[in-house]
Parts: C-alpha cells; structure tokens; sequence
C-alpha cells in the first residue's frame, strides 16, 4: 500500500522562513543611578544595543527590527522612522542596511535625549514602552499579509530600578504579551530587577542580569541572539527561582502575605473594610469565638 | 550448482535520476569549489555576509559566538553549547562549517583539539557588521538622478526581460528573441537542446522543470550557469560573484554608481541588464538599478509563506477540492505552465480553467516532472484568496496527497542487481546457502521447492568463495 507520509520536511523549511520581529526597548533614562554615576556608559550600551540590533538583522533577509527609548516621560520609536532615507550610502565596508540603522538610531536617540528636560527622575516607563511595542506588534500582525507569519519578541534593556508602583500596569501588559505569544526579554544592566523577571517567566522569555558591562554586547549575543525555537536546541543560562511576590494596591509594597479581595482580587497589605478598588465592603473579623467548655461526662 | 548471472537491470534509476534538475543552492555551490578559491571569496564582506545568511541556525550562532574570540576554543566546548537531544543538528552544523572552511582545528596548549575561526572570513564579516575597510565597488556617491526610477517600474521591467527568457524557452512567438549569449547559456545548463532532426532549439526535461520552479530558485540556477562559462569570457570569478552579492544586498529603489568597475565586470552588468537583474536607461548612464530579481538572489529555499512586505507579485491560482484549477492569468506562460499538469476545459480573456485528472498528472510525471515540483507550484502561485482561509496548507490536502499517490503509482517497482542460484543438488545445500545469504543479509528472493535464490550482486564473489569452502568439507 502507498502511504503518503506527511510533510515534515517542508514543515522545517517554512519555519526558516517565518519573519521574525524584535523590538528592543532600551532605557535611555539619564536618571537611572548607572547612567548618573558615568554618563559615558550609555555611549557604550548604545554601541553594543545597535551591533546586536544589526546582528539579528544579519540572521535572516526577512528579519525586521525597530528599537525604542524609553524615558521617564515618554516612550517612542527611533528606529524605525517616518523618514526617507534614501541619501544614507556607505562609508566603508559596512553593509549598507547596518548603516542606515546605525545613523537612524543614533540620530533619533540624540533628539530623544536633547529635547528632555532638565529634571531627573530616576523612574522609568517601562510599562508603557512595552505597551506601545505591543500596540506595534498587535498592528503589524493586522495588516499583514494574508498567510504570513511573523514571530515577536520584545527585549529590554534597562539599567533602572525596577518600580512596584508600575506593578499593575507590568501585569498588564505581561499577560497580554502572554496571549499574543509575544515573548519579552529582560536584559538587566544594573540592578536585580524582580518584577521584569517576572514577565520573562509568563511570556517564556530570558531573564539576564550582566554580570559585567564591559561584555554586555557578547552576552546580548549569546543569550538574546537566538530565536524562540532555536533556544530549545542551545544550552542558556538556567531559569532562576522567580520572585513572585506581589505589590499590594495600598503600599506599592512587595509583600509574601496579605488580604485579597474576595471579589475582585486586589491584593492589600493591610486589613480594610471597604475595597478601594471595588468597593465591596466587608465585615470586621470577629473575634475568635468563645467556646463553651465542654463538661467532661462522668 | 550453477550460478546464472541473471542482470536485473538497473538502468532504470539511472534514467530518472540522471533526468532531474539539480537546483543547488549557495551551500552547494561552495562546498564544489576549491578551498584557495574559497579563501580569496571570503576577502569580501559581501560574500561573507551572504553565506553567514546560508549557515544552518545553529552554525549561525556558533560563529556569532565565536567572531570575538581571539583563541580558539576547545571542540568540547563547543558541543557543550547544543542540547544533548539535537546533537544531530549540531554535528550537522559543525560538519557545515568544516566544508566551508569557515574554522579550523587547532591545538590548544594542553593537547585538546579546538576551532578557529578563518581569520580572513572573521575579518571581514566584521567588517560588514560594524564597519570599516573600503567601501563596496558600486556605491561612490552620486548626484541624484533626473529620471530616477521608482519600484513598480522595476518591477515590471524585471519582469518583462525574465518573462523574455521563459517565453523563449517555451517558444511562444509573442516575444522577440533573446541574444545569443543567453541562448548559449540555456543549451549549456540544459534546459534547451537542439533537435537531431532540424537543428532548432526544444526544451528538454530540465526546462520543463525549470519552468515550475519559483522566480528567485530560476535566477539562481540561471546565473549559477552562467558563472560556469564566466571563464571562457575572461571574466574573473571572484569579481562577478562579489559583484552579484553586492548586488543581492542593495536597496530596491535606489541608484547605484558604475564608476570604478573594470571592463570585465561592465560586461558581467550588461548581461545582467539583458536578464533583467538591474536597470540601466543607457549603456554608458553611469548608474544603474539593481532590480527585484537580483536582490538576495541566494535566497531560494521554495516559498511557501509570503513575505511581510506587501508588494510581491500576486498568485493567481485556485484550487478546489474537486480537482478543478482556476488561473486568473492572460500570460501565455503562465497558461502553458498550468497545461503541464492540467486538463483545459473553459479559456477566457483573463481565466483559464483546468481539472487536474489522472491522465494529466501522469502525463506530466512521464515528462520528469516530479509531483514535489506540481505541487510546490501550485503553492507558490497560489491565489492570496486560498492564503486566508486558516488552514495550515494553501491546498486542499486531498489534492495534494492524490498527486503524491499517482506519482508513487509509478514507483511500484524496486529494482536491485542480482545473481540467480539454481539446480542445487539437494535439498541441504540449498538451506545452507539461503541460511548463510540470510544472515549476511544479501538474500533477495528464494523458492524453496524450485531450490533457487537471488542474491544481492555485490556479494556474489563473497557467497561463491563460501560455496567453495562448503563444498570442499562436506
């Protein structure tokens, strides 16, 4: 009998050519404590965020790329951008799309940081920043093509705190991330950052903290380089136990044990008898009822 | 006993494996090459850049691993990197990059063996990632041009001169002919012949199959042909091919400079400009415009998923479960290369319309082409409608399988070499001859009660120099 075998070769060969999307978001926050004790170090996290940039570009001819900054004010696309371009030539022997990317980042990052106020607020949005990509993310998969696939990924790289006052928005767009089968990337410069690692570990993604800037570009390289399915195949750093301790509503706290809301969930850390987010009023614990002593029968 | 030297022939596979267009792709193609050949191509960062591109996805990483590193690292290591379970995958990567010469083993102080990286391909694929050395031959600058050329009229200029080239392989007569060049090219890769009886030109197999293959895969092998006879021009190999790379990486849109081009590769662009690779207004213009065609023209794996970019050329082709095809086409190609495999019944200005029977099929199979090629032209061509329904393939997969099958109804016979044993004397030579041939596992077919067996041929000195040694003891 002829059996026809199904067609797993060819399965292999279109996930080859599936475009794949990473949107890196990286914090250029002057109010991050790294960037206030030497300035110079974002010159180098930039340098190394565009070879890496290029690098994923190099991988595949369908690869694409955009790049944000990321603020303490807001949050916007420098690569790419609205503009033509079509006067940017080669210099020397780099390939020709590197350049463009190089020089449309680099420009756009200088209006970014020139047009910021005076100010230092040493919060960054990154929430926001990961919103926005995912509002990209949720337009490309819209218009494209029908029968295209495109693979997103989001990775960050921040040198900032991570703040628990963004802790709901953090969940937010961590889930929807989940449900768009968008995987986020946490690259930590500076700190231990508790709530991203969170993030990495709902939407599959890699947590790394650098343990030495000088090598951030190789460790971007070995680490986030990588596509989703090609992660299964190397062997990455392992997952690290996951903090997952929750900030309450009240405090912005991180806290192990707390109240919850019976019915919209909100966590507190502290007893209150009406729910600030819902509104549901409860009832004062009773004390611990008196029981009548049992009479011992004879 | 005599042994009777029955040939079951084997001429057969020979046939259809001799017949089948070899469609190589970049790996191939370099792996064919001499290694000093290979080293002078890695001098340029084009054409690292584009075999970077062609590497497995492990072998990618691999090398990005390893650009930055000066010493070279221990083979363990390198193992360690990949997961136990697709060790397949990274023996494969590995042996990728052994044949292309991209590392190299080299000792490590304590007696551990490690690669290296080639360090003229190190060099200058890091030249094309971050910058530096010279820059490539095309792109001095330019003022603007006065006529500047957008997308869609390279688009249809590309395609108009390509479409030039398959008109004339099919012979149809709406087209001017092509030059004496590309003619010579054609008969050089085979697609075309000459007749024994007339001395006009036919297409041959090949080009039939040829004619199924995606635009980029027809480029690609085209040109891979002409780089063949790129000698005999006294054109120089490593020139053109790092031309064509360069080419293969530039904007579409956009003008690039003939200044400072020799006199060979000025040759090489006009005949590219024939094929409709790049654009040029006048032969002495000084610019020219690469084209749709030329653009990463390695990238020829058979299209199954449609880029993100919106402007390729549309399919045209439905297919229903009922095996009928609509072409919405008024090309006279594209009508002839859906008749390969199809039944006409309807023809309307701007639609055919076939049924996929299995006369046509086999007709189709009988003239090499495979049920793979059907099929994957099929898919290409495939009209966007059919793209949106949310299954996984395009075609109805009852379709798809019933074309598999009538092709594997043609290869219901196995043909092997063999040696006929026959008239053993009695019954227990015979048993221990088969048990002897079973155990090698040489034993094609025995009848006990006619006391004969076939055997594999190679092993027939093997199995003879048994016999004697049997005979001799008992």
């Amino acid at each position: 009998m002829n059996i026809v075998l199904p067609e797993e070769s060819q399965q292999d060969a279109s996930s080859a050519e599936e475009t794949s999307l990473l949107v890196i978001i990286l914090d250029s926050n002057p109010g991050q404590k790294m960037l206030r004790e030497s300035p110079h170090v974002l010159t180098h996290c930039v340098d190394s965020v565009i070879v890496f940039a290029n690098t994923h570009l190099m991988q595949k001819v369908q690869n694409k790329l955009a790049i944000m900054a990321c603020h303490s004010k807001s949050s916007q696309f420098i690569y790419p951008d609205q503009g033509k371009h079509g006067d940017i030539r080669q210099v020397d022997g780099q390939y020709e799309a590197f350049t463009a990317v190089e020089k449309i980042t680099k420009k756009n990052l200088a209006k970014v940081l020139t047009s910021d106020g005076s100010a230092v607020i040493t919060e960054s949005l990154l929430a926001g920043a990961i919103a926005m990509a995912l509002c990209y993310i949720a337009r490309l998969q819209r218009t494209k093509p029908p029968g295209a696939k495109l693979n997103c990924r989001i990775l960050v790289v921040t040198g900032s705190s991570c703040s628990t006052s963004q802790y709901m928005n953090y969940m937010n767009v961590f889930f929807t991330a989940q449900k768009q089968n968008v995987v986020i990337d946490v690259c930590a410069l500076d700190q231990h950052l508790n709530l991203l690692q969170q993030g990495c570990d709902i939407t599959n993604g890699l947590y790394l903290k650098v343990p030495q800037l000088q090598g951030l570009l190789q460790y971007m390289m070995w680490v986030f380089l990588p596509e989703p399915p090609i992660r299964e195949k190397l062997v990455l750093p392992p997952p690290l136990k996951v903090d997952y301790r929750a900030a309450c509503f009240c405090h912005r706290q991180l806290i192990d044990i707390g109240y919850v809301c019976s019915v919209c969930l909100s966590i507190f850390c502290k007893f209150s008898p009406i729910c600030t987010t819902c509104h549901t009023v409860f009832k004062m614990p009773a004390l611990p009822a008196v029981k009548p002593k049992k009479r011992k029968k004879m | 006993m005599a042994d009777n030297a029955g040939n079951s022939n084997a001429q057969k596979q020979n046939r259809s494996k001799s017949t089948n267009l070899e469609c190589k792709n970049l790996y191939d193609y370099l792996k064919s090459r001499p290694s000093n050949l290979l080293e002078k191509l890695y001098n340029h960062p084009t054409i690292c850049l584009a075999v970077y591109r062609e590497l497995p996805d492990l072998a990618k990483q691999y090398v990005i691993r390893m650009v930055f590193v000066e010493q070279p690292v221990p083979q363990a290591v390198v193992a360690s990197w990949g997961s136990q379970i697709y060790s397949k995958e990274h023996n494969n990567a590995s042996k990728v990059l052994s044949d292309l010469m991209l590392w190299q083993e080299a000792a490590i102080p304590g007696g551990l063996l490690g690669w290296i990286i080639s360090p003229t391909f190190k060099k200058n694929i890091k030249i094309a990632l971050l910058g530096g050395g010279k820059t490539w031959s095309m792109s001095s600058a330019l003022e603007a041009d006065s006529k500047a050329r957008d997308v869609a009229f390279l688009d249809t200029y590309s395609q108009e001169r390509w479409e030039c080239v398959l008109h004339y392989m099919v012979g149809s007569q709406q087209q001017e002919g092509i030059s004496a060049d590309a003619v010579r090219i054609l008969l050089h890769a085979g697609l075309m012949k000459r007749d024994e009886e007339d001395g006009t030109l036919v297409i041959t197999r090949q080009g039939f199959q040829f004619l199924l293959l995606d635009r980029q895969a027809q480029v690609w092998h085209f040109i891979l042909q002409y780089l063949d006879t790129v000698q005999e021009r006294d054109l120089d190999l490593v020139e053109c091919l790092t031309f064509l790379f360069q080419l293969s990486f530039s904007t579409l849109g956009k003008d690039y400079s003939t200044e400072g081009m020799g006199p060979g590769l000025l040759v090489f662009l006009q005949h590219l400009r024939e094929f409709g690779l790049v654009y040029q207004r006048k032969r002495k213009a000084g610019r020219f415009y690469p084209t749709r065609l030329a653009l990463n023209i390695t990238n020829n794996t058979n299209k199954s998923t449609p880029d993100i970019e919106d402007d390729h050329p549309k399919g045209y082709i439905i297919v229903e479960t009922n095996y009928r095809v609509y072409a919405y086409t008024d090309s006279n190609l594209q009508v002839a290369l859906v008749t390969l495999f199809t039944e006409l019944i309807y023809r309307f200005p701007n639609l055919v319309v076939g049924v996929i029977t299995r006369d046509s099929v086999r007709q189709a199979l009988r003239g090499g082409i495979t049920a793979d090629q059907i099929i994957g032209f099929l898919k290409q061509h495939v009209h966007p409608r059919m793209l949106e329904s949310e299954a996984k393939s395009p075609l109805p997969p009852t379709v798809v399988d019933q074309i598999k099958l009538w092709e594997l109804e043609r290869n219901r016979l196995d043909y092997k070499e063999g040696v006929l044993y026959s008239q053993f004397l009695s019954q227990i030579d015979f048993n221990v001859l088969k048990e002897y041939t079973e155990s090698n596992g040489v034993l094609i077919w025995f009848n006990k009660e006619k006391r004969t067996l076939v055997i594999n041929k190679a092993a027939h000195d093997d199995v003879k120099r048994f016999w004697k040694k049997y005979s001799k003891g008992s």
